[in-house]
């Protein structure tokens, strides 16, 4: 028999679809608002009311790569016609490209820093999801001696906000001639990922059935073995899930990256602020900074939405 | 040639001995059936064997070779589970090629094996499906054709049918005993299920609380019991057991049910083969169909009143009220209409039991 839908479902139906678009546009309007202020003109960027409708531009993210200084006076119309077209939209907004003795033009501090990002929140989501999937496989499947206790103990790294070790942390970090390093960074977000990493596995690792490993036991396998070719594949779904959680807490980090790093190893998050300093801010260069910033964890979490969306063990176990 | 042989084997969870002093030899190509009531042991002793649980005493040969210090991948042995534990990111293809990439064999070897396998259980058409596409009955097979590719040493199966529906399992307890009389190879099969058991077994081995019970053919277990709670265990319907006064009456024995009034007449013979134990505390068994009835009395039928009848089909289980006992009876299905009807009945001495109440040992008396 076909459902009959009462005149009140359907209502019930039609409001909250209506919520839910509410709460879409409530959470999106950030990012709307800066991809579109990336692409506005300078002078449009801060009018009120706001700006909606307007020729998109690409002159931030030249200013956003590039070093600029103040034009004393216009260029000259053959400067002007030589130049090219990404430097001529730095020439409208009154500046010019720094260059070098050799014409070579100068690059901003934010590629090296968005390299920076990279490197260190790559680096350590790939070492505290692989440590933490390693502890949270023995925890789940060894008797370990005090397991509650150990795991609480892992959690309670947790229990504090970062920030209050951060003075500490810095100290230490100085006299081991560890800040403003990549390495003091990783080290520093993998060890505040690892905690969550184990909790989150250990979840995983328990629901995949013991049997698995036994059927590769008997069948001539390694325990290492078995881990590898068949846990780890059981387990993508919750690898994936923990390391879109590392990724984005590490790519997000601001505090102790301001307070570490300064030049060497800034990651982008504490440098894309700092340009609102030098003259008048640009707001359309920062947001242009934080725009691409915004991609690699998009499109991370877009590569692993499968993952992350499907089912654990597809029944190939019956219970 | 596989023999197998478990020597004063104890297994401890903490505190709690699940296995206790087991002793058993399982020849080549036997089929070997664990039998009991989960936790009885049966399954913990089948993993022991496998190297996925380890033993606190005792020996575990194969061939001859201690193996209880070897890993489960050493022993050469293949497992079968209940859950069939086929691995979900692989295709049945992969599933099964699996233990053979695990000897490093040649990949058009591993493929001729995988393909000769399927064509044996019959699956040959699944092989590039995932786990999760497949029916209950072809994932056993497929877990059937993991475990037979290697050809192991000896096949140890945990219930692998324990999870069918009733008409699956009944086909693949067929396919199961058609494919082992096939291949031949040495099995211990773990089941609660003494229908699967029966059916399936060249031997079974009763476990209870980690003791083993009783190790015999099929008829033996059924036939000769060694204790109550073998005779009680095997068989459907259950054995009827009732406490036993065994006296002597001018010509023979008579045997009394409880506070039944009157007793059953038994052969003389019984009380010289009871051997002295005819005054302690006995028990008899005896199985419905030991029970005879007829309607109109005859030398030695003594008169009851049925109680409920069941019918299931080919017969039906009728319920005799003796004193405040009942005892269960197979007749052919019809042969009586409902309770309260009075019919006369006695006990086949040739097919009854008796048990010492105490140790519930068989008193191995046969008339």
């Amino acid at each position: 028999m076909a459902a009959v839908r009462t005149s009140s479902e359907i209502t019930f139906n039609r409001v909250a679809i209506v919520a839910v678009l509410l709460v879409t546009i409530i959470f999106l309007a950030p990012i709307y608002w800066i991809a579109s202020t990336a692409f506005k003109p300078r002078n449009l960027a801060t009018t009120i009311p706001p700006t909606v409708v307007f020729q998109p531009e690409i002159s931030p993210f030249v200013k956003l790569f590039t070093k600029r200084s103040q034009l004393r006076s216009p260029p000259s119309p053959e400067e002007y016609a030589a130049a090219p077209w990404w430097e001529r939209v730095v020439f409208d907004g009154g500046e010019k490209i720094v260059r070098d003795g050799k014409g070579q033009v100068q690059w901003s501090g934010y590629p090296s820093r968005f390299l920076n990002s990279l490197i260190i929140a790559i680096t350590s989501t790939v070492l505290a999801v692989g440590m933490g999937t390693f502890t949270a496989y023995g925890f789940s499947r060894f008797k370990v001696k005090g397991e509650a206790d150990l795991l609480f103990f892992i959690l309670s790294t947790r229990m504090l906000p970062p920030v209050v070790v951060a003075i500490p942390m810095f100290l230490m970090y100085r006299a081991v001639g560890l800040n403003d390093s990549h390495i003091g960074l990783i080290i520093l977000y993998t060890a505040f990922n690892l905690s969550f990493s184990v909790w989150l596995m250990k979840g995983f690792m328990d629901e995949i059935p013991k049997e698995y490993e036994e059927a590769a036991l008997v069948d001539g396998y390694t325990r290492m073995e078995a881990f590898f070719k068949i846990v780890l594949p059981e387990a993508a779904t919750g690898i994936a899930a923990t390391a879109v959680f590392c990724f984005i807490t590490a790519w997000n980090e601001y505090a102790f990256a301001l307070i570490m790093t300064n030049r060497r190893a800034q990651t982008a998050p504490p440098f894309i602020p700092s340009q609102v300093g030098s003259g008048l801010p640009d707001w359309t260069v920062i947001a242009a900074g934080t725009f691409l910033f915004l991609l690699p964890v998009a499109i991370f979490t877009f590569l692993l939405r499968n993952h992350l969306l499907r089912g654990m063990s597809f029944g190939a176990i019956r219970k | 040639m596989t023999q197998i042989e478990l020597r004063g084997v104890q297994k401890f969870f903490g505190a709690v001995q699940v296995i206790k002093d087991l002793n058993l030899k399982i020849a080549d190509n036997e089929f070997i059936v664990l039998l009991g009531q989960s936790g009885c042991g049966k399954t913990t002793t089948l993993r022991a064997i496998a190297g996925l649980e380890t033993i606190g005493e005792g020996d575990i040969l194969i061939d001859g070779k201690p193996v209880q210090h070897l890993k489960a991948a050493d022993r050469d042995i293949a497992m079968v589970f209940q859950s069939f534990s086929l691995y979900p990111h692989m295709s049945v293809y992969e599933n099964i090629a699996f233990p053979l990439r695990a000897t490093r064999k040649s990949k058009t070897e591993i493929d001729q094996e995988v393909r000769s396998v399927a064509k044996t259980l019959q699956i040959s058409d699944l092989l590039a499906k995932k786990p999760s596409a497949l029916s209950g009955g072809d994932m056993q097979r497929v877990a059937i054709g993991r475990a037979l590719v290697r050809r192991p040493k000896a096949m140890l199966m945990d219930e692998p049918i324990g999870a069918l529906d009733a008409k699956l399992r009944e086909e693949m307890r067929a396919e199961i005993k058609r494919l082992h009389i096939k291949q031949g190879s040495t099995t211990i099969y773990v089941t609660h299920d003494q229908i699967e058991a029966m059916s399936l077994a060249d031997r079974i081995v009763i476990m209870h609380e980690g003791v083993l019970q009783q190790v015999g053919t099929p008829d033996e277990v059924y036939s000769q019991p060694a204790n109550l709670f073998v005779a009680q265990f095997v068989g459907s319907p259950v054995m009827n057991v009732a406490d036993a006064a065994v006296t002597e009456k001018a010509s023979a024995a008579s045997v009394t049910l409880g506070d039944a009034a009157a007793g059953f007449e038994f052969p003389r013979t019984l009380l010289s083969k009871l051997n002295g134990h005819a005054g302690d505390a006995l028990a008899l068994g005896i199985r419905p169909e030991g029970v005879l009835i007829r309607r109109d009395a005859a030398d030695g039928f003594m008169a009851v009143e049925t109680q409920i009848v069941e019918p299931l089909g080919s017969f039906d289980i009728v319920d005799l009220k003796v004193g405040s006992n009942m005892l269960r009876a197979r007749t052919k299905s019809g042969f009586i209409s409902g309770p309260g009807e009075k019919v006369f009945a006695r006990i086949d001495p040739t097919q009854a039991h008796f048990f010492d109440k105490a140790s519930g040992k068989s008193l191995e008396v046969r008339l």
